[in-house]
Order: structure tokens, then C-alpha cells, then sequence
């Protein structure tokens, strides 16, 4: 089986964000940086589908800058096979149909039988790659799946619905897959496949979008506004008191 | 009269007597030799390790241990009776040597006899003596393990064996005493000097010398048979401890205390890493379990089996010892069991009271590693996302890395990127960088520092988890990762001192960091700050204060520091009532071990009970110096109800509020 993975590098989302220079998406600086969570799900169902058929070929595909390689160093470690990077430093700034075209233009050709992705990603949560890779290649996609089988060339899936309820789906490949939080848990790589991944292919290209018109474009990133929350007090019970007084006399006019 | 005694009396002089008598001592001899050899087969199925270097300190161990007896008459009772077994045992194969030496070598070739006189006399009463006090000791010994039984003894075949070739030995030894006095001393002022013989011989008296005599020779060899088969037993039973313990006290451990062997991991053909398999051990770990006399001091006194957890460090040990000995080919962690080997807190308290000087905690990190590294196993979920935030953010918390220095911008205190001309700089760990109680803890101590005078800095978003609660936890490849980041970002400001305010650092920095050339002076705050306060720098006011005090486990049994926190508190104006369990015998908190990044699903809560024994001294505040401990009692005082009658604070917090 040939199966490709599209991976993406998110910040941690516990990071201090920041608004960017040109005030259209985060600043880079201070950020811890993670593979995305989805794409995660991705990797491991598509590591254990080889463990089950033995004769399989993972390619880890990401567009990003140079630091991503470090996210697909990952991938490599927890079993696949291959490395694709495409080298785009301005891959923050593209619309969804810019990514899957880079994804599908290197992917027509290769014959994939199962393209697995996350179902969004952390930081842009578009939620439109994956299925706009399926569209571009003419195959079809099965969205934020659950529960994932395979046998024999028939794929068993369990899509998430709204409120709770599943889906049960069959499909044959080529099919893309997006991977839903549920789905599995990801495996923590153990030390010789973190050696052997150093020693892996890992390919670097330049983005081709294949002449796709971008027809978005972010206009602005700001933080919600910040609205009156609730103030919660700590301390023993006097400071509190002591507190308490303060906050009224400052805030209110009740003591004054 | 002369004072002496004729040996071989009734048995017989010359050939017909010692040839026999040294033809069953080859026998016995070989047989002994016969059963090392084949053990000594299966240590060297250990990896290598060198334990014979330093040979003058492990000499002098080897007799403290040995013939002071001193670890094993560290725990009154059981321990008391054993060392003055062993010393009457001793003083009895002494004796013996030297009938041997005079009979059959000094007499028999020179006509020299040494047995005699006042020599003669005090040399029969202390072997009488020693007798009576061995019996006694013995049967003590015996009331205890077949009347009292204590919790979590166990009880072998081999006890019975020994118990009752001990007491036949020295039974027989006395009877043929009796007998030869019988016949040879009563009557004489010689008896005197032998009075547990005198007494045997007065009830003998009436049998007349020729039954006497025939009762001698018979019980004469079968004495001999009896010793000569307990030295041919010893390889096959319990009794090897008599050599196998003796030489582990020749190649214990020589420090640093509790130190991991650190993994060569840039060589790339090695393809298995920690143990699985008993050929993964070294064979020190082997050796351990054939050291190992099932006393179960380790056992009493491990914080996971006293809360009804799945590990008894005794039992890793024996298990071991079991796979060595008869399956060799059993998988070692299917036999220890995964719960038992995620539940120790790696606290040392085991190895610290072990007679036998076993290495109990390496062998469950050698496990531990082989489960991670080799199976990216863990005991939960929580801890495998622990993990994988440390590699991502440089904490187990999860917590962003760029806001790790935020807590010191209102104190001044800048991060050495920006001004690295420092008195010390403080490593300020993951908890007290993060965790709002522990930070507490962080602003004290700053304060303190600089009420003293002393420019600190820190490493701000520089500074990463040191790797010890993961390395702990068998991700030695993290742990390598964060240690070699962290000395090279230290090394790089050319820092003069380092000061902790967690143990679990400090111990890191001070000893397994040394593995990456980081030779910076490290110290815990709590001596630190009584330096600062024994020379005058750091003046806090007496205020009293009644208080408990924890001694952490990496502070306590892995470095020894009991005094300096204590001295730090009293002069702080507190007194300190203690805990039943204190110093090298305190109780875990339960978060050591990387136990900290796991939740606690198995038995009682170790952090309650420990509670619970602050609780009970009825002192209202608990003082610890340890964020680990603090997180630990926090929620100890929750869960053990006792909230509003005890406090935990940390030492540093307590003085700043004295200032």
C-alpha cells in the first residue's frame, strides 16, 4: 500500500501569542512548536495500518519553513517511512485551496491509496485541506473520523456527527481521511526509531501551487476583547475581607 | 594442676583420626566449592561493571560491615540478635581454629601448645560464653520467625534448615563438652571455667566413664558432621549470605549516593537499551539477589508496598534472583510486573537501610527505561503528555516556555541574557518557575537573597527542566536532551555558583550532570541560606514557631543533609517536633521517582499518610524544602482532612516572613 500523511507544524497553544508585524496572523518569536494534534491521529492510524498489512510505504508530507523538519523528524520516528518537505516560508499567509494544491500536485502522480490528514489544524482551523486535496484529485474524502478498519481493501470507518451521534461509512480506496481527536492515541517513539529517523529520506521541494488564484486573504488577527470577568479573591479569610473593602472602594461608590 | 585440656581425648590421636576427619573436610570443601562455581557461572552472565577499584575503602566497608556488623545492628531487635550471633559464631570459629592450629599443626610438627594456662582458662570460658549467648540469640531468633511471624516475613524451607543445623552445631558441641568433663574435670578447678559444660556434666555424672566415653566419640563425629556439612550447605542455601553479603559489602555501591549509570546513547550500534532480560543486568544486579537474606528491612520501610501498591523492593530483588536461577530465559518485567515497577518513588529508603548493600532502584530504572525507550510504554496517559510537553515547552506542566522567568520581573531579578554579572545564579526548577504555590516559595527566596545582599539571576526562558522526574521515569533520552542544553546554556555565562530551591534539581546538577562536565559549585537553598544566616549576612528576627519538619528524600537519604535545615528553622525562632519517621528513615511524600508526573491509582494515598504523621506530632505547620513535597502536602492536608491544624510551608517562607 502507498499512503501519504499531511502533517503541520502549529505553535503550542500554550504559548504567549503575539499579533505579527503586518497584523495578519501571530508573531513567530516565543513560540514552542508541536505537530498538530489531528495530524497526530493521522500518523499513528496510519503507522498501526502498516503494522496490520506489513507491505506498506508512509510518506509524511509538511509545507512550512525549515523548522518543520523537526515536527517530520517526529512522524519519521513514530514509523513512517519517507519524508516530503516543501520548503514555503510564507505558507502562514495561504488560503486552504493554496495548501491542498501543493499537496494534490505532488500526490497525482504517486498513486496513494489512503491519504490521511487531520481534520483541521490548531492554530488556522480551516478545516478545508483535506477534503480540498480529495476534490483536486478526484477521489473521495470521509471527514473527522472516529474509528478506523481495514480489511482487504475495504475501509470501515466511524465518522463524528453533531451532537454526539456517529456514522458508520464504508469505503474502498484511494480515499483521503481526516482524523478527529478519539480516534486513537498517538504512540511516544521509542529510542531506535528515533535513531533510524535521523537516517530516513527526507525530501525537500519547492511549493507549486500550480497556478491557483488566491482568493482570500487574511485581513486582520486581533484577540478577542477583553470583557469584565469574574475576579476571584485568594487568601485568608481577613485579607480577603481586607480585599473585599478595597475593591469596593475602588470599583464602587458604595463605600464611599 | 595445669590449666589445659587434651584434644582429641577419647577420639583418638594421629591418622585414624585426622585422616577421616580432613578426607570429609575436602569432601565438604568441594562440595562448597562446586556450588560457588556454578553461581559464580550465572553472575558473570551480567553485563561488566567494575566494583574493584577504591580496594582500601571497600576493605574497610567490608569489615565494618562484616565483623561490626554495623548496618545489620542499625535496626534494634531482629538486627541486635543477629550481630551478637554473629559475633558468638565467631568467637566460636576462632576457638576452633586455634584447637586446629595447636593440634594439628603447632603441637604435631614443634611440640608447641599455646592452650594452657590463664590463656587456656579465658579462652574456655569465652568459648563456653559464646555458646550459651549464640543459643540464646538463636532461639530468639526463632521465636520471632516461627511465634511472632512479622507482617511480610518469609518463611522458607531454608530457615528451618539453618535454624536447625545451627542449634544441633552448638547443642552437640556443648553436649560433648559436658560428657568430656564428665569424665576428665569435675571436681577440678577447671570446671569452673566452663560453666555451661560443668552444668551439662553435673547431670551426666551418674552414667559411669564407659557409657560416657562411647557417647563421646559418637556425638565427637557427628559434631564434625554437622559442621562440615553447614560449610558444604552454604552455597545451596540461605546460608551463602555468610559470603555473598560480606562481598557485596566489598563491591557496594561507592557513590555518588544514588547515581544512575548514565546511557552512552551516540553509540549507534546499540539496539537495546534498559532491561528486559536478565543479560541486560549487570552482574552486580544478579549477585544482589543470591546477597539478599530476605530481611525485609527494604520491604518495611518502602512507601509503595506500606500503602498496599504491587512493589516490595525484597521481591524485585528475589525475582531476579528466581529468573537467574531457574528460567533464565523469563522476560524480567513480565516477572517484577509493570505496577510494581512504575510505583517506586526511587526514594532510596531500601537501599539506605539494606545490610547487604543491594542497589534496589537501579534495577527498576534499568526496567523502566527498557518499557520506555524500547515500547514508549508509561504508567499513564498523564505521563506520556507530561513527557511530550517537556519536549515541546521544557516542562512537564505544559506551561508556555517564554513566560517560565515572569514570576521574578516585580522582584528585579533579571534573566542572565541580559545581565549576567551575578553573586549565584538560581535554577529555579519547573514548579517553582510555574506552579502558583511553589512560586510562593521562589519570591521568598529571592528575598531572602537579596535582604542578604546577594545578586541572583536566573535562566528565565532559558532554563528547561533539569530531567529528573524523567529520567527517573526511564526516558533517558529526554533526560540527556534537557542536561546537555542545560550545561551548555550555564557554561556558556560562566557562572560561578548555582543554587537550588529543589532537591530533585539540586541533585541533578550536583551529581548526573557531572556526566556532562558540569562542575559549577551546586547547593540546596536550605544550606545556602544557613551559611548566609551562620555568617551574619542574613539576619532574621526570633520569632517562635512550633513545626514539623520533612526531610525530602533527594535532600535526606540521596545527599546526606539533615542538620542544615533543621539549624535554618531554630534559627528562625522553630521549634521542631519530629515525626517518628525522620532523617535517613523518613517516609516519601510519593512524588519522587517521576512519580510526580503520575497519578496515584493503586492502595492508600502516600501523601495522606505522610500527612497524617505530621498531623499527629500536633505541631500546626509542616515545613518541607522540596516543591515536590510542598505540591504533595498541599493536597495531602486535603485529603487527610487536617487542613486547619497543619500548614506545609517551605523553609524559605518561614524566614522571609522574618526579616
Amino acid at each position: 500500500m502507498n499512503i501519504l500523511i499531511c502533517i503541520k507544524q502549529v505553535p503550542d497553544m500554550e504559548s504567549k501569542f503575539k499579533i505579527n508585524g503586518e497584523g495578519n496572523w501571530y508573531d513567530r518569536a516565543d513560540l514552542a512548536w508541536r505537530m498538530n494534534e489531528y495530524d497526530e491521529y493521522a500518523v499513528e492510524q496510519a503507522v498501526r495500518l502498516k503494522e496490520q498489512v506489513k507491505e506498506a510505504d508512509l510518506t509524511v508530507l509538511c509545507i512550512g519553513p525549515d523548522q518543520v523538519t523537526e515536527t517530520m523528524k517526529k512522524a519519521l520516528a513514530m514509523g513512517c517511512d519517507r519524508g516530503v518537505h516543501i520548503a514555503d516560508a510564507e505558507s502562514y499567509k495561504r488560503e486552504p485551496i493554496e495548501i491542498a494544491s501543493m499537496i494534490a500536485g505532488f500526490a497525482k502522480d504517486k498513486h496513494f491509496d489512503i491519504i490521511f490528514t487531520g481534520m483541521q489544524s490548531q492554530d488556522r482551523g480551516s478545516a478545508q485541506v483535506g477534503v480540498m486535496v480529495a476534490e483536486l484529485l478526484g477521489i473521495p474524502a470521509v471527514t473527522t473520523i472516529v474509528g478506523f478498519t481495514y480489511d482487504n481493501g475495504t475501509i470501515q470507518i466511524k465518522r463524528e456527527l453533531e451532537g454526539g451521534s456517529k456514522a458508520l461509512v464504508t469505503a474502498t480506496t484511494p480515499v483521503v481521511l481526516t482524523c478527529q481527536l478519539g480516534l486513537n492515541t498517538p504512540r511516544y517513539p521509542t529510542l531506535p526509531n528515533i535513531m533510524k529517523a535521523k537516517k530516513k529520506e527526507l525530501l525537500t521541494m519547492a511549493p507549486d501551487t500550480g497556478g491557483i488564484v488566491p482568493r482570500q486573504e487574511t485581513a486582520s488577527f486581533y484577540f478577542p476583547e477583553k470583557k469584565g470577568g469574574g475576579i476571584v479573591l485568594e487568601g485568608d479569610v481577613p485579607e480577603l475581607a481586607d480585599k473585599l473593602i478595597q475593591l469596593l472602594k475602588d470599583k464602587t461608590g458604595i463605600l464611599a | 594442676m595445669e590449666f589445659t585440656r587434651e584434644i582429641y581425648w577419647n577420639v583418638g590421636h594421629g591418622f585414624t583420626t585426622l585422616a577421616p576427619m580432613y578426607g570429609l573436610l575436602l569432601v565438604a570443601l568441594a562440595v562448597f566449592a562446586f556450588g560457588f562455581v556454578k553461581r559464580i557461572k550465572v553472575y558473570r552472565l551480567g553485563q561488566s561493571l567494575d566494583r574493584t577499584d577504591q580496594r582500601g575503602e571497600r576493605i574497610k566497608h567490608l569489615l565494618e560491615n562484616v565483623l561490626l556488623q554495623t548496618k545489620v545492628f542499625r535496626v534494634p531487635g531482629a538486627g541486635t540478635a543477629h550481630a551478637l550471633f554473629f559475633w558468638s559464631f565467631f568467637v566460636l570459629f576462632i576457638g576452633t581454629s586455634l584447637i586446629v592450629a595447636q593440634a594439628d599443626f603447632t603441637d604435631l610438627f614443634f611440640g608447641i601448645k599455646f592452650l594452657k594456662g590463664t590463656f587456656y582458662k579465658l579462652f574456655s570460658l569465652t568459648l563456653d560464653l559464646a555458646g550459651l549467648i549464640a543459643l540464646i540469640m538463636l532461639a530468639g531468633l526463632l521465636v520471632r520467625r516461627y511465634l511472632i511471624r512479622p507482617q511480610g516475613l518469609v518463611i522458607k524451607a531454608d530457615d528451618a534448615l539453618m535454624h536447625g543445623l545451627l542449634f544441633a552445631i552448638l547443642i552437640t558441641g556443648f553436649l560433648i563438652e559436658g560428657v568430656r568433663m564428665a569424665v576428665t574435670e569435675m571436681g577440678t578447678p577447671l570446671a569452673a571455667w566452663s560453666p555451661v559444660g560443668w552444668g551439662i556434666a553435673t547431670m551426666l555424672t551418674g552414667m559411669g566413664e564407659a557409657g560416657l566415653r562411647t557417647l563421646h566419640t559418637g556425638l565427637w563425629w557427628f559434631h564434625l558432621l554437622l559442621a562440615l556439612g553447614f560449610i558444604a550447605v552454604i552455597p545451596y542455601c540461605k546460608f551463602r549470605h555468610i559470603i555473598t553479603t560480606s562481598a557485596n559489602a566489598f563491591f557496594a555501591d561507592r557513590g555518588p549516593t544514588g547515581k544512575l549509570t548514565t546511557v552512552n546513547l551516540e553509540d549507534e550500534t546499540t539496539e537495546k537499551f534498559g532491561a528486559n532480560a536478565l543479560t541486560d543486568l549487570r552482574w552486580k544486579d544478579i549477585f544482589d539477589a543470591d546477597a539478599c537474606t530476605l530481611c525485609k528491612r527494604c520491604q518495611d520501610r518502602c512507601p509503595a508496598y506500606t500503602t498496599g501498591k504491587p512493589l516490595s523492593p525484597m521481591q524485585v530483588v528475589n525475582q531476579i534472583g528466581e529468573v537467574a536461577f531457574t528460567d533464565r530465559e523469563a522476560n524480567l518485567i513480565d516477572t517484577v510486573g509493570r505496577e510494581a515497577i512504575w510505583a517506586c518513588t526511587t526514594c532510596r529508603a531500601c537501599e539506605d537501610i539494606c545490610p547487604a548493600s543491594i542497589e534496589h532502584v537501579g534495577k527498576i530504572i534499568e526496567m523502566r527505561r527498557n518499557l520506555v525507550l524500547m515500547e514508549g510504554e508509561f504508567p499513564g496517559e498523564e505521563v506520556m503528555a507530561a513527557m511530550e510537553q517537556t519536549e515541546v515547552n521544557g516542562n512537564p506542566l505544559g506551561m508556555g516556555y517564554a513566560s517560565r522567568g515572569d514570576w521574578a520581573e516585580a522582584l528585579g531579578i533579571k534573566p542572565l541574557a541580559e545581565d549576567a554579572a551575578v553573586d549565584v545564579l538560581y535554577f529555579v526548577g519547573c514548579y517553582a518557575s510555574f506552579d502558583k504555590r511553589n512560586i510562593a516559595v521562589a519570591k521568598s527566596f529571592v528575598t531572602l537573597c537579596q535582604a542578604a545582599g546577594i545578586k541572583v539571576g536566573i535562566l528565565g526562558k532559558e532554563e528547561k527542566c533539569c530531567g529528573e522526574p524523567m529520567r527517573k521515569m526511564g526516558n533517558e533520552y529526554l533526560y540527556q536532551t534537557l542536561a546537555m542544553e542545560t550545561v551548555e546554556i550555564i557554561k556558556g555565562y560562566g557562572v560561578k555558583k548555582i543554587v537550588t530551591t529543589c532537591p530533585h534539581c539540586f541533585n541533578t546538577l550536583t551529581k548526573d550532570y557531572r556526566d556532562f562536565d558540569l562542575d559549577i559549585e551546586v547547593q540546596p537553598h536550605a544550606v545556602f541560606l544557613a551559611q548566609l544566616v551562620s555568617s551574619g549576612k542574613l539576619k532574621v528576627k526570633v520569632e517562635e514557631f512550633a513545626c514539623t519538619y520533612h526531610d525530602s528524600c533527594y535532600l535526606g537519604r540521596h545527599n546526606d543533609i539533615y542538620d542544615a535545615p533543621r539549624s535554618l528553622i531554630r534559627a528562625a525562632g522553630g521549634q521542631i517536633t519530629e515525626m517518628a519517621k525522620n532523617r535517613d528513615q523518613a517516609f516519601c511524600c510519593s512524588a519522587g521517582g517521576g512519580r510526580i508526573m503520575a497519578e496515584e491509582k493503586l492502595g492508600e494515598r502516600i501523601n495522606i499518610k505522610r500527612v497524617q504523621m505530621a498531623a499527629a506530632t500536633g505541631a500546626g505547620q509542616l515545613l518541607a524544602n522540596c516543591p515536590f513535597c510542598l505540591t504533595m502536602f498541599e493536597d495531602g492536608v486535603k485529603g487527610a482532612n487536617v487542613e486547619e491544624q497543619l500548614r506545609p510551608r517551605d523553609i524559605a517562607e518561614i524566614l522571609a516572613e522574618r526579616l
